[in-house]
C-alpha cells in the first residue's frame, strides 16, 4: 500500500500511569492533560484549535465510567467543537488503531493536522468487576461462561508455549525483571521501583527476606492470578491518558526541526477465540500486520532499534518479539533470561517498563507506545534513552490477539 | 437432518438437550464448533449439522485464582482448549482439578455438558 503523502507526530504527551494519583479525575480530565502536555510540547508552538480532526481510542469508558458517547464529549471538553471526533474501540488496541485511521486520514489529505489519543478510567470498579469488564473483549458466549479471562487466555497460551519449546516459567520472570527495571528509570511509569526494590518493601511487612529476583517472584507474595501466570507476570489496572498530534509531512517542520515519521503501519485481524487459532504459541495477526508495517516503511525487523511490544502479560512479550521477526521461535524468552532485550542489550524491548511496569490503561496504551518512540528517537528519553535509536517499531495487541497494529517509526 | 438454523441459539438449545453440535462446510468439509453462517475456510454458505463425541486432548489449559464475578467463589478452578476427536477445538471448565501441576498439554478428556444457572456448558474431565 502506497501512501498519497507522509505523516508525521510533532508533539506527544501523556498522563502518569497510576491506580491511585488520578482518584477524583474522570477519563474526560485525564485526557484533556494529555492532550495539553502534548501541544505544550510542539517545539515551535501549536495552539489546540489549528487541529482538524480528533481520533480517540477508547475501551469502555461505558462500563467503567458510566459514559458512552466519548468522542463528541472529549471535543467538546477540548473546545474544539464543531470539528469531527472519532471514537476506535478495538480492546486494548483501541489507540493503536486510532494512530492508523489518523495517519489514514491525513496521507488522504482530508486533514493535516489531527489529534490522536487514548484514556481509560479504569480504578473506579474493584478487580472483579475490571475483570469482568475486561473479559467482555473475549468471546462472551464461547470463552467468557466457561471461565476464561485475560489472564487466565494468555495463561493457557503459555503452558501450550511451555509444552511446545520446553521452556519455562523462569523465562517469563526473565522479562518481568526487566521491564521493571526500565520502569524504574521513567517518570510516567506507574511502578517506579524494580523487583528487587518490592521484594524489600514487601518483605519487610511479611517478616520475610529474600536473596533475589527469582526467590522472591516464586514466593507467597507473588501468588498465581491464572496459573502459571502470577501476580507479577501480569500488568496493573492503572488509570492514564495519551496524545499525540499529527501533521502531514508538507507542514510538520513547521511545529518541529525534529518530527517523527510514521514510516509504515499495519493492521490485522485474527479468529475472535483463542481455541480456533491454528497455532496457540504465536499470533499471527502481528505476523500480518508487522509484513504490512515493515514493507511500507522499506526496512527489515534488523533495521529495528529499540520497540515497544504488547506485554499485557509476560508471556505476550515472548509471542511478540518472535512474531515480529526480532527472534528466532522459542528464543523469546531466552532473549530476555540473557539480557539480550535489555536496555542495552542487542534489540531494547520496552525500555519505558512495558505494560507490566508502566502499567496499562487499556484505551491509552497504543498512543503511550507511540509516545515512547517519539521520545526516543529524538533523544529525549533521559536515563532509559536507547544509544542511536533511529527506527522504532510499536505493536499493540487486542485481547488475545484478534487484532493486532503495528507502526514504525524514524526521523 | 436437522433444519435449525445456523445460530448462537441453535447450538444453545442442543447443548441444553445434551447434545454437542458442529457444523460442516459442504464445500471443503471444514467443521465448526461452535457452528457459523459462513465458512472461515472457504467462504462456502452451504453448511451441514454434524454431532460431535466429546473426546479429545488438552491443548492448553489454566487453573484461574482471579475469577470474573460472575464465577465468584468458585476459584480456583481449571479451564482449558480442547482439541476434540474430528477436529474441532474449543474452549471448556475442567472439573474436579484445583491445582496446575494436576494438568499436562497432551491429556486425554471427555466432554460432559453440565447444567448450571446461566445456561448448559460443555465441561471436560480429565481420562
Amino acid at each position: 500500500m502506497g501512501l498519497f503523502r507522509n505523516v508525521a507526530i510533532v508533539g506527544a504527551g501523556m498522563t502518569r500511569f497510576h491506580n491511585r494519583i488520578h482518584a477524583g479525575k474522570t477519563g474526560r480530565d485525564l485526557f484533556v492533560e494529555a492532550v495539553l502536555e502534548a501541544a505544550d510540547s510542539v517545539d515551535k508552538g501549536f495552539e489546540l484549535r489549528e487541529a482538524e480532526a480528533i481520533f480517540i481510542g477508547n475501551y469502555s469508558s461505558d462500563s467503567f465510567e458510566g459514559q458512552g458517547h466519548t468522542a463528541a464529549l472529549i471535543a467538546d471538553w477540548l473546545g474544539l467543537t464543531p470539528r469531527p471526533s472519532i471514537r476506535v474501540e478495538d480492546a486494548c488496541a483501541s489507540s493503536g488503531v486510532a494512530i492508523n485511521m489518523a495517519a489514514l486520514a491525513v496521507a488522504s489529505g482530508a486533514y493535516d493536522l489531527v489529534i490522536v489519543g487514548g484514556f481509560e478510567k479504569m480504578t473506579g470498579k474493584e478487580t472483579e468487576e475490571v475483570t469482568e469488564i475486561l473479559a467482555m473483549a473475549a468471546d462472551a458466549l464461547y470463552e467468557v461462561p466457561v471461565g476464561f479471562t485475560f489472564p487466565g487466555l494468555y495463561a493457557a497460551i503459555a503452558t501450550a508455549y511451555f509444552k511446545r519449546y520446553c521452556s519455562s516459567w523462569e523465562e517469563l520472570a526473565a522479562i518481568s525483571i526487566k521491564n521493571h527495571r526500565n520502569g524504574a528509570l521513567n517518570e510516567k511509569a506507574h511502578f517506579q521501583s524494580d523487583i528487587m526494590d518490592m521484594a524489600r518493601r514487601l518483605g519487610e511487612r511479611h517478616n520475610m527476606t529474600f536473596k533475589d529476583e527469582l526467590e522472591f517472584l516464586r514466593s507467597p507474595l507473588n501468588p498465581f492470578v491464572a496459573y502459571p501466570l502470577r501476580l507479577f507476570d501480569c500488568c496493573p489496572i492503572s488509570d492514564g491518558a495519551s496524545a499525540l498530534i499529527v501533521a502531514s509531512s508538507d507542514i510538520a517542520k513547521r511545529y518541529t526541526d525534529t518530527p517523527i515519521y510514521i514510516k509504515g503501519f499495519g493492521q490485522a485481524s485474527d479468529t475472535f477465540s483463542l481455541h480456533d487459532r491454528e497455532e496457540l504459541t504465536e499470533l499471527k495477526a502481528t505476523r500480518i500486520a508487522a509484513s504490512q508495517a515493515y514493507k511500507m516503511a522499506g526496512v527489515s525487523p534488523k533495521d529495528i532499534d529499540v520497540a515497544d511490544v504488547h506485554d499485557c502479560f509476560t508471556i505476550a512479550e515472548v509471542l511478540a518479539v518472535e512474531d515480529l521477526g526480532f527472534f528466532p521461535r522459542g528464543q523469546g524468552g531466552k532473549a530476555a533470561l540473557e539480557g539480550r532485550t535489555s536496555l542495552d542489550g542487542e534489540r531494547p524491548i520496552n525500555p519505558d517498563g512495558g505494560l507490566k511496569a508502566k502499567g496499562h490503561p487499556v484505551g491509552a496504551t497504543g498512543a503511550a507506545m507511540a509516545y515512547e518512540m517519539f521520545k526516543q528517537l529524538r533523544g529525549e528519553a533521559g536515563r532509559r534513552q536507547v544509544d542511536d535509536a533511529e527506527i522504532g517499531l510499536a505493536q499493540n495487541v487486542g485481547a488475545s490477539g484478534a487484532t493486532v497494529v503495528v507502526q514504525v517509526y524514524g526521523r | 437432518m436437522e433444519e435449525k438454523p445456523f445460530t448462537t441459539g441453535s447450538y444453545k438449545e442442543f447443548l441444553e438437550s445434551g447434545r454437542l453440535m458442529a457444523n460442516r462446510c459442504r464445500s471443503c468439509g471444514d467443521v465448526h464448533l461452535p457452528p457459523r453462517p459462513i465458512c472461515p475456510r472457504c467462504g462456502g454458505r452451504s453448511l451441514e449439522w454434524m454431532e460431535i463425541q466429546g473426546r479429545g486432548t488438552l491443548q492448553a489449559f489454566t487453573v484461574v485464582h482471579v475469577p470474573p464475578i460472575r464465577l465468584r467463589g468458585r476459584q480456583p478452578y481449571a479451564t482449558g482448549i480442547v482439541k476434540l476427536e474430528g477436529g474441532p477445538r474449543i474452549s471448556g471448565l475442567i472439573l474436579d482439578v484445583k491445582r496446575g501441576e494436576d494438568m499436562n498439554v497432551g491429556a486425554e478428556v471427555e466432554g460432559v455438558i453440565v447444567r448450571e444457572e446461566d445456561g448448559a456448558k460443555l465441561c471436560f474431565r480429565l481420562v
